[in-house]
This record gives C-alpha cells, structure tokens and sequence, in this order.
C-alpha cells in the first residue's frame, strides 16, 4: 500500500509540475479553472439522479422507520405536524416478532442453500463448457438461457413442473411410473412426502422447532434461473487461467482432479468470490419468484423478508406498519453491506 | 464526437434547446384535455376503472362497460385489470401516489379500510333509491357500508357459498338420486366413495381463498347465522363453543374427504378434477358453474352437473347461507366524479346486472333482476338461494369481510387447519390473532 501511495505523489506531482508554470498566463488561469469544473460537470448528472433515486430514498427510509405509517397516511418530510415519532420501537417490535424471524431463518436459508446450489451447479458446468472440445458456445448459450427469462415466467414454468396431477406435472408423472406417486416416508426426525413438492415436501423435526422443505423447491427454480451468471463468470475467468501453470501441473503427473484442485480453483477465486457474493445480494432480495410459486405460503413456510415488508405495508391497511417495513429494509440493507464488503474490497483492490 | 461549433454558437444552441423545452413543458401543463369532464349536466369524459376478473368473467364484465358505454356516449371507460390477489396492494399504491382509479373493485374489508382514511365517495343518495325502490334491502346495504356511517361502496356481483359440486353421471354410479338431506346422509355417501381409495373432494386449497369458502358455510351450519355474524365482528372469539364445534367438524371433514395434495392444487384444477372424474364433489360458490366449461365444454349445465347445498349438521332446518360477492367504490377525488357516480349506479342497476347474469355464472345482488333471465338451471338455482329479503338468514364471506391483517392471519391458520387437522391450534392461533371480542 506505501508503495502505491508514493507512485501515485510522484505522478500527482509530474503532472502538476508543467500545470504550474502555465499558470502565468491569464488564458492559461481560465483554462485551469475549466479544467477543475470540467470533471464535476461529467460526474454531477450521475451525482444527481444517484443522490434523487438512491441516497434520498435511503435517508427518507432510515427516518420513516423512526415513525408510524401506513401507505394511506404515508410519512412526509415535510408534514411534521403529522408525524408519529415511535423512536426505536419499530425495530424492537420487528427483532421481537415471531413472523420476522420465521422470515429471517427462510431468508437465510436462501442465503445458505441459494449461492451453494449456484456454486455447485454453474461452476461443474462451466468446467463441462471448457473442457468442450467442440461447441462450447452452444453449450454456453444453452446454459445461459434461463437467464434471459424472468424469474416470475421461470416461477410459472416450475410450478407447472411441480403441479401434483401427473397428467401435468412432469415430475409427479414421473413418480408415478416409478410408483411412488403419493408416498410418505418417515426417517427418524425427518419425515418426506412425494410429490407434494411446494405444499409439504418434507419437515425434519427438530424438538422445538420443525424445519419445513418446502423453501427448497423454491429455491431450485431460481438457481435453475440464476446459474447461467455463473457460468459466464467462470468461464470468462477460466480463459484467463495461465496456460503454463496447467501444462507445468500436467507435466508434473497432476490428474485431472488435482488440476481442478489446486491450479484451476486457487485461480478463479475472484469470479468464485464475485458468484458467491452476488447470489447472495440475489437471495436477501428476493421476492418475484416466491410471489409467483407460493406468495409466501403455505402458511408463512416460503415468506422471506422481502415479502414481509411489502405485506406491511401494501396489504396490511388496517393497522399501518410502514414503519416496520422500513425497519426491515433498514435491517436487511445493513446486513447487505457487511455481506457485500468482501466483493466491494475485491473490487477496489482489482481496480487498483 | 459531433461538433457544436464556437463557444457563442454553442450558447446560443443551449439557450434555444431550452427555451423549445420550457416553452413544450409549459404547453403540456397548460393546455386543457380535450376530455376535460364538466362539473354538471350528463356524464361525460374519461374515467378509470380497476377490475381483477378474467376470462369469461371479464369478458361478462366487459360487456357491462358496453352497455354503459351505450347509455352514455360521452363517457369513455377505460378498463385496468389487476390479479386478484393483488387487488389490495395496486389499489393501495394508486391511492397513496394520489393517483387512483375512478372506480374500482374491493371487498368489505378494503372498503371499511379506504372509507376510514376519507378516500371513498359517499354513494348513500344511490342506495336511498334503491332500497326504497325495492331493488336492495338493508342487509345488503350494512354489506356495503364504509366506517364513515356512509355507504361507500355498490353492490355488482353476488355469489352463494356451500354448494357441493358435482356430475349426474357419479353420483348416479354411488346410487344418490336425491341430495343428502341430513348430515349422516352426506357422510354416509362420502364414506362409500371413499371406499374406492379416492378422496371424495377435489379441494384447490392453494387459492388460498378456497378453505376461507369451506369454514364460512360449516360455520353457518353448525354454529349458526347468529355466532357467525357475532364472530365476523369481533362480538365472540373463536374459543366460543359453537364456533369451536364447527371447527372440530371442518377438521374432520379436512382429515376424512380431503385429498392429500389439497395444499399443492389451485382452484380451476379443483373444478376439473371433480368435472373430469378425479374426484366426485367440490365445496365452493354459484360462479363455479361460468368455469366448467373450461374443463369439459360437453357438459350441460343442470343435467350433466349440477349442486346440492349442505344439509344441516343438526334438525332437518334449512342452514343460512353463505354469501358473498363484490362490491364496487368510487374515489372521493375522482376527477369525473360525474361519470363515477353515473357508472357505480349502472353497475348496480337491473340493467347491468342482467348484461351479466345472461352470461350465466353469477348472481345479481339486485332483486329486481328477474330469475327468467339466467341461462341455466344451476344458475336459476343458485340465484334463488340468495337472501331477498330482510328475513332470510345470511352470513357474508367471513375471509372478505374482516380483511386486512386479520384476513392473512386467518388464511394462514386455515393452511395449518388444512395440514395438521388440529382444530385446538386453529382456535389458539385465532384467539391470539383475533383480540376484537377482547374489549
């Protein structure tokens, strides 16, 4: 870091060294003085529509979570004879209640299983597209595919998969040839229900909570969805794999696996690091595909954080909790910043 | 790069784009629509309407506008459609951002929510009319009423609940040749078809509104009109004894006659599965009978299918019925208020509810509407079964009713009725969600 801070001065001062002496002139003053605005005049509509669509919009949500409202009295800025100042009892209330955690623990779930389902998935995957000796565009482009659908349309797709008639759900069709169509099975704490796949696909007991399955089905469309990014991203950082590293492996005995191992994953740690932390941004925030599959359901078994915030605040008139919703966004913004630092540091330390 | 010239010339381009957009700005905000409505005289203008049917009731919906649009010429409707479990949160939206509909459809519940924050126009002049032309009666009225001791809200498609759906060609097979008229007489035909290894029920408990049109007519049947309508506004909890009974019976008929994958099916594979012989019965309202032709076009109404209604759990007296249906509101700061006025009091009128119940698959809330004009004989039965008079024992749709927060909260505990059949936790969970009878 000393390093880079001394190069950086001694090229600041190479530049400023003729800059200096052209400053005698008054033409030369003038042309200096465009010179420091003509930076900020390319940065300020950026700036703008950053501090209108994104700063405001985060100060107005930090505050109002400080207040209570609903959507039909919403909090304004500039109405303080209306506010309802509850200081930080929205987020007492939020951390306290039974229906934030049950969103929580499906949250993280997504967060869990999500981004190691992408990992396992895309990066085998990848190597598979590698590794092709003919085609490996087409395979990349079959891959990536589900990418460009929607997630709502690929929750759509699989809940026609998922549906429990096997004239029309393709994998009840199959657990009827294999005639295991309406089968139970019981292993210990964990119990397993064929075929009811986003209703009660199975629950494993574990004393004083019971942990539902039925996340899993929802999770599986969206990497089904979501691996295509994956698999661009490994198989833009496997070409830049140094070809005499794997040749020296190769020389050296290393098989196939130990290549992968040691020369091939060692090397790809950034895209690993950029896959594993975007799908983990993806899974905080995801909501469209569960709207669509199961809007939460059964019961509250699917609803995630996303989902308990805009239930707050676009379904729950009756008893306005804008104000909890905000604490929620509050919340899972914070945790989304401590999850992202990895990424932004390995960005920054790329760039420089 | 494309080049602007010096820097006078480039000035003088910056300052004329400016004045074009100013000067384009100002035009646009200035300049009157042409469909500007008048304060007064006959209805004219543009209005906004959000609807959240589809297929054959959207086109019947349509039709509606037409003749609307047939008797005012002048007023131009414009139709939003919406899915209808996002009805609440797209119309909350539009109202918070000051922007919303000039009319559109709700349910109790939202309409007591709108009415409380101001934001429905008063139709009380409409219903004064009405009910003193005999076109509605006061039941129906206290249905639409708003917390602002107003009326807020019309009346445009009724609905009864509790009917056991089913084709002539299977209960023919399981020897029924009239409808159970007693409670053993329903479970007993139940049990002889469960025998065959089948769930007896078709249930698209996914449509999570589904086991909402179960409770609400068991409720009425077992408990009563009376606890029913205590329950529905928070005059008893959910730990009252009759209400706990018809629990218990909802419960078991869940554990004995649902099918397993009740929770994974959706509503219009409910109605198929019944229509094509998956399952014999579906418990579920008189709309059903505008969607089976989408299943099996075949079918005749009323004598390849047709309904019977629950038979009483106790005694040989008829149950009240179940109801439910839509309602319709305009917006306070409509900007035609004119034409909104004008087009909630056609969507309540003999006339436009007649449009629909041609159609078939609906029930018109208006009572002057003539039973002649149904197409079918189920629809003609059902019709007949909605309360006419003051007299007739009704329970409206208990989930439509209280809405809101308590709304999501009773569907979910039903989900867990569904997978655990234990009515005690349902009552708990209710007890605890339901704190209105609390005081």
């Amino acid at each position: 870091m000393t390093v880079t801070k001394k190069e950086s001065m001694t090229t600041t001062e190479k530049v400023a060294a003729p800059t200096l002496k052209a400053a005698r002139t008054p033409g030369t003053r003038r042309r200096q003085g465009r010179a420091k605005i003509t930076p900020y005049l390319f940065v300020g509509p950026i700036l703008l529509v950053f501090a209108g669509f994104y700063l405001w919009p985060a100060l107005s949500t930090i505050a109002s979570s400080l207040f209570t409202w609903g959507m039909l009295n919403p909090w304004e800025l500039g109405a303080p004879s209306e506010w309802d100042y509850v200081g930080l009892s929205n987020y007492s209330s939020t951390l306290s209640s039974a229906d934030f955690w049950n969103a929580a623990l499906n949250s993280a779930i997504w967060l869990i299983v999500f981004p190691v389902l992408v990992l396992a998935v895309s990066f085998p995957l990848a190597l598979l597209v590698w590794n092709a000796r003919r085609g490996s565009g087409i395979f990349r482009s079959i891959f990536i595919l589900p990418m460009t659908i929607s997630l709502s349309a690929a929750g759509i797709i699989w809940s026609f998969i998922y549906n429990p008639d096997p004239n029309k759900g393709v994998l009840n069709a199959l657990l009827r040839v294999v005639g295991l169509e309406d089968a139970s099975f019981t292993f210990g704490p964990l119990e397993v229900h064929a075929g009811q796949w986003l209703s009660n696909p199975g629950i494993l007991h574990l004393g004083m909570a019971d942990v539902r399955f039925a996340n899993l089905f929802v999770i599986i469309p969206a990497v089904w969805a979501f691996a295509g990014f994956g698999v661009i991203t490994f198989t833009a950082g496997l070409t830049s794999v140094p070809s005499e590293l794997l040749d020296a492996a190769r020389v050296d005995g290393a098989k196939q696996s130990q290549l992968v191992r040691h020369v091939v994953i060692p090397s790809l740690r950034p895209s690993i690091v950029v896959v594993a932390v975007v799908s983990v941004i993806f899974a905080l925030r995801t909501f469209d595909i569960v709207l669509v599959t199961t809007a939460g359901g059964p019961a509250k078994d699917t609803e995630v954080l996303a989902m308990l915030l805009w239930r707050q605040v676009f379904q729950y008139l009756d008893t306005p909790q804008g104000g909890l919703a905000a604490a929620i966004a509050v919340l899972m913004s914070v945790f989304m910043i401590i999850i992202s630092l990895p990424y932004i540091r390995a960005t920054l330390k790329e760039q420089q | 790069m494309i080049n602007l010239g010096t820097g006078q010339a480039k000035r003088r381009s910056a300052i004329a784009l400016l004045a074009t957009v100013a000067l384009g700005l100002a035009t646009t905000s200035c300049s009157p629509g042409n469909d500007a409505p008048k304060a007064d005289g006959p209805p004219s203008g543009d209005i906004r309407v959000l609807s959240n049917w589809s297929g054959p009731e959207a086109e019947a919906f349509d039709a509606v506008v037409k003749g609307f649009s047939a008797k005012y010429p002048d007023v131009s409707v414009k139709v939003e459609s919406v899915p209808f479990d996002q009805t609440q949160s797209v119309l909350t939206q539009q109202f918070a951002a000051g922007s919303p509909p000039d009319a559109a459809v709700a349910l109790p519940g939202m309409v007591r929510q709108l009415s409380q924050q101001g934001l429905l126009m008063d139709v009380d002049g409409i219903w004064d009319t009405w009910v003193k032309n005999g076109e509605y009666n006061d039941s129906l009225r206290a249905i639409a009423a708003g917390s602002d001791n107003h009326t807020d809200a019309v009346y445009v498609k009724g609905n009864v609940n509790g009917l056991i759906w089913h084709t002539t060609a299977r209960t023919k097979a399981l020897g029924m040749s009239a409808p159970p008229a007693t409670w053993p007489e329903l479970t007993t035909m139940l049990d002889k078809y469960k025998a065959s290894g089948v769930a007896p029920f078709s249930v698209g408990a996914k449509d999570v509104w589904v086991p909402t049109q179960w409770m609400d007519p068991i409720l009425l049947n077992v408990a009563g009109e009376e606890k029913f309508n205590k329950l529905a506004r928070g005059e008893i909890g959910w730990d009252d004894a009759d209400v706990a009974k018809a629990v218990t019976v909802f419960s078991t008929m869940i554990r004995d006659y649902w099918p397993k994958n009740a929770l994974d099916t959706g509503f219009s594979d409910e109605t198929c599965g019944w229509v094509k012989g998956k399952n014999a019965f579906a418990n579920n309202g008189a709309f059903v009978n505008g969607i089976v032709a989408s299943c099996d076009p075949s079918l005749r109404p009323g004598t390849d299918y047709t309904f019977f209604t629950l038979p009483p759990f106790e005694g040989t007296d008829k149950p009240a019925q179940a109801v439910s249906g839509d309602l319709f509101v305009g917006a306070k700061e409509s900007k035609n208020p004119v034409a909104t006025r004008a087009f909630l009091e056609y969507l309540g009128s003999v006339d436009a509810q007649t449009i629909w119940a041609k159609r078939g698959g609906y029930i018109a809330p208006n009572m002057k509407v003539p039973s002649s004009v149904y197409p079918t004989a189920n629809d003609k039965a059902a019709a007949e079964l909605w309360p006419k008079d003051a007299a007739s024992q009704a329970g409206y749709d208990l989930d439509d009713w209280i809405g809101g927060e308590l709304q999501s909260k009773y569907r979910n505990a039903l989900v867990e009725l569904v997978r655990s059949q234990d009515a005690a936790a349902f009552i708990d969970t209710m007890k605890a969600a339901d704190t209105r009878s609390n005081g």
